[in-house]
């Protein structure tokens, strides 16, 4: 990757999949998501030198993706609040577009679920429903492929079970 | 709620990133790295300086302005270039390290950056301090009345606004290895 068009093809092949798993460790909070993004691939194209090909290209954008939101001193349990505050504020909206409104509260939920999760649970979640194959998981986040199938089903009960019962 | 459904839902979230395009984010990496080269540059020149005054006219004059100056410009340069090493380092792990290693990685980070904060960082005020102090009567004696206190209190200011600034950021990263050690 040493021509500005390999980038370019790079970038918008991922940047979609690391604004969401962005979006899902700032718990929808999209500026602190868009900053981390762009830090992402900030570090994507200075450090385009040191990726040796030991690992394959998507899991050296995803690990630096993962690491980027997990080491941003800045992830704060602020955003935590607002996400709470809206989420409280859209219960009492009104009943027009019942559907929109309960996906948006779903999300909402989900991303407060996804937050209870420890960092390393978090990851493998963000990164399962970005559909990214699960030995790219298992590389990005440093897991035994063979544990990853068993701690991926759990994962999604608990969070399934958060999302419904609001635990 | 259904297993695939987590999915559709996770699908259904904004995706909203047009403002940005990859030739802005190369410009700003490219902007990045000057400004990190010109640091570097104008740090490694501040040593050099300092290392041809100390050999050349220091060691051959040696007073208390000299012990002064020396002390305050290295007590400086030793903690910028210990910051400088350390955000590199980490910079290097970021890129290189699986999620898991690298957890743990920061959790060592941080907890050496305490050790900076409360026992490296002060030293080195303090020898800063020291520094100054010893310059102190030179200065006095050499500029007006008016302009030494204007140096001292602007001193005396300055510091305290840097010290502020490394109480919140020590603050800031323990309450960050805190929420490390919870994951």
């Amino acid at each position: 990757m040493n021509s500005e068009q390999d980038f370019t093809s790079i970038y918008n092949s991922y940047a979609p999949k690391v604004h969401r798993l962005c979006l899902g460790y700032a718990s929808g909070n999209n500026e602190l998501a868009k900053e981390w993004l762009q830090e992402t691939f900030i570090k994507v194209w200075t450090h385009r030198n040191s990726f040796k090909g030991k690992s394959s290209i998507d899991t050296w954008i995803y690990r630096i993706a993962v690491n980027v939101c997990l080491g941003d001193l800045r992830k704060s349990r602020k955003s935590i609040t607002i996400n709470e505050a809206l989420l409280s504020n859209s219960s009492t909206d009104d009943n027009n577009a019942i559907n929109e409104d309960t996906e948006e509260k779903n999300i909402k939920k989900m991303y407060q679920c996804i937050d209870q999760l420890n960092e390393q649970n978090r990851a493998l979640i963000l990164l399962e429903l970005e559909n990214i194959p699960q030995a790219t998981i298992a590389d990005t986040v440093g897991l035994a492929h063979g544990t990853l199938r068993t701690r991926l089903s759990r994962i999604r009960k608990s969070l399934l079970k958060c999302i419904k019962n609001g635990k | 709620m259904e297993n695939d459904n987590l999915n559709k839902l996770w699908e259904i979230q904004g995706n909203d990133i047009s403002n940005f395009n990859p030739k802005d984010i190369i410009t700003k990496a490219k902007k990045q790295r000057n400004g990190q080269y010109i640091s570097i540059t104008v740090m490694s020149l501040t040593v050099v300086i300092l290392i041809i005054y100390t050999f050349y006219f220091a060691f051959n004059q040696w007073n208390t302005f000299n012990l002064g100056l020396i002390l305050m410009i290295s007590s400086l340069t030793f903690r910028i270039i210990l910051e400088f090493y350390s955000v590199y380092r980490k910079e290097k792990q970021l890129i290189s390290m699986a999620q898991k290693s690298y957890h743990a990685y920061l959790k060592k980070y941080y907890k050496i950056r305490l050790i900076i904060n409360y026992v490296i960082t002060p030293v080195c005020i303090a020898v800063y301090l020291i520094g100054f102090y010893l310059l102190l009567p030179y200065f006095k004696e050499y500029f007006s009345k008016a302009f030494y206190t204007y140096i001292l209190i602007s001193g005396i200011v300055s510091l305290l606004v840097v010290i502020a600034i490394i109480i919140y950021s020590a603050i800031k990263e323990q309450r960050f290895l805190k929420q490390l050690n919870k994951g």
